[in-house]
């Protein structure tokens, strides 16, 4: 790693604009803040994880390759990866159609086309930003609001006072809509 | 917590009572909103920690079921650990694990329930430790998937209680199949004190 503070300090487009010219450290810095929102993406295209994971390196690949074609003019750097990201698993699924019946989770109730492209751009941004939280404030969030723990439950969980849970919480929801409205807007 | 997620009113307080700008207050529930719509992002799997290379080929397309992908992770649990709770993907808890005390740590012992993966294909754990006692360096334990005695991914870690017995919810990627056991180490340390 030449100098990863250096590129943690960069926008997404300025790191674009890197791994266009070849800079492998720019890339690195693109995977780590974005693998899970792809794999998370091709996810909810595909509904199976080892076919999911394939599209996802897939999708980091037409990334890489594609970079070049990024113009910082035209917009920032999140919604052009997740338009290179979505039409590399599209183009996968096109290649390899898989058959319906692990996708049926039901019939009623699904969501439409439209429905379905704002949910997983919500997601494709949320999950961005949860890479900007420290290490001590991440936990809180994933276990309140995807284990289901209480704010008690997760102070006995980590060995913390149930105040630092609290204080921890209000900052990584406070920097979570940093990250949304400054980067991903 | 309800079905939409946690209260935001018990996470951040009523804005007369938070103390927060009610645009900020807006703010914050804007995001808790966003935070529920979205659901967990997956973990990654020991394939996708390092990214790919430009040059990269895929020649081999892989096919698999989802069901298939589970049963062989069923498997390893049967194999790995020789006992299992519930009959299958459809039970709330997927399996369960037990571990025991190495001589460095003689008479703990642990249970990891695994249940179903979640919407992301990540499979939340809880591990319940009893008998082992805070390390005098106050360091946490440390839970680690192995394979052939190599520790490869860390499912979490937690601080033990006074009394020794401790319960943590953890998380795993999905692939477990592709390890064979388990360990838990003090942070920094490679002495193994339960294994399976």
């Amino acid at each position: 790693m030449a100098r990863p503070s250096d590129d943690q300090a960069l926008t997404d487009g300025e790191l674009l604009e890197r791994v266009g010219v070849g800079d492998r450290t720019a890339f690195e810095e693109l995977y780590r803040r974005y693998a899970r929102a792809v794999l998370g993406l091709a996810l909810r295209r595909l509904g199976d994880r080892g076919r999911a994971e394939d599209a996802a390196q897939d999708a980091f690949v037409a990334i890489w390759k594609s970079a070049r074609t990024y113009d910082p003019r035209r917009g920032s750097g999140a919604p052009w990866l997740y338009a290179v990201a979505r039409n590399a698993i599209t183009d996968g699924l096109r290649r390899a159609p898989e058959p319906t019946m692990e996708l049926s989770d039901g019939p009623t109730g699904e969501p439409s086309p439209a429905e379905r492209a704002e949910t997983s751009w919500t997601a494709w941004q949320v999950h961005r930003a949860l890479e900007v939280l420290p290490s001590h404030e991440r936990p809180v969030i994933e276990l309140a609001y995807w284990r289901g723990l209480s704010q008690s439950e997760i102070a006995d969980a980590l060995g913390i006072p149930l105040g630092t849970v609290k204080t921890r919480t209000r900052s990584a929801l406070a920097r979570l809509a940093d990250a949304l409205e400054e980067e991903l807007r | 917590m309800s079905e939409r997620g946690p209260d935001f009113d018990e996470l951040v307080g009523p804005v007369d009572e938070s103390g927060l700008d009610p645009v900020e207050h807006d703010r914050l529930r804007n995001v808790h909103e966003l935070l529920i719509a979205a659901g967990p992002p997956p973990e990654l799997s020991v394939q996708l920690e390092a990214p790919p290379r430009r040059d990269a080929v895929r020649t081999r397309p892989r096919r698999r079921l989802r069901l298939v992908a589970i049963a062989a992770s069923f498997g390893v649990l049967a194999f790995g650990v020789g006992y299992l709770a519930g009959g299958g993907p459809d039970y709330e808890t997927f399996g369960q694990v037990t571990m025991t005390g190495t001589t460095a740590a003689a008479g703990a012992r642990a249970t990891i329930d695994v249940f179903d993966a979640d919407a992301a294909g990540n499979w939340p754990m809880e591990i319940t430790v009893t008998g082992l006692n805070p390390p005098p360096s106050g360091k946490p334990y440390e839970v680690w998937l192995t394979r052939d005695g190599a520790r490869l991914a860390q499912c979490g870690s937690f601080l033990a209680d006074p009394d020794g017995t401790t319960r943590v919810p953890m998380n795993a990627p999905f692939k477990l199949r592709d390890y064979d056991g388990w360990i838990v180490v003090e942070e920094g340390s490679d002495v193994p004190l339960l294994t399976t």
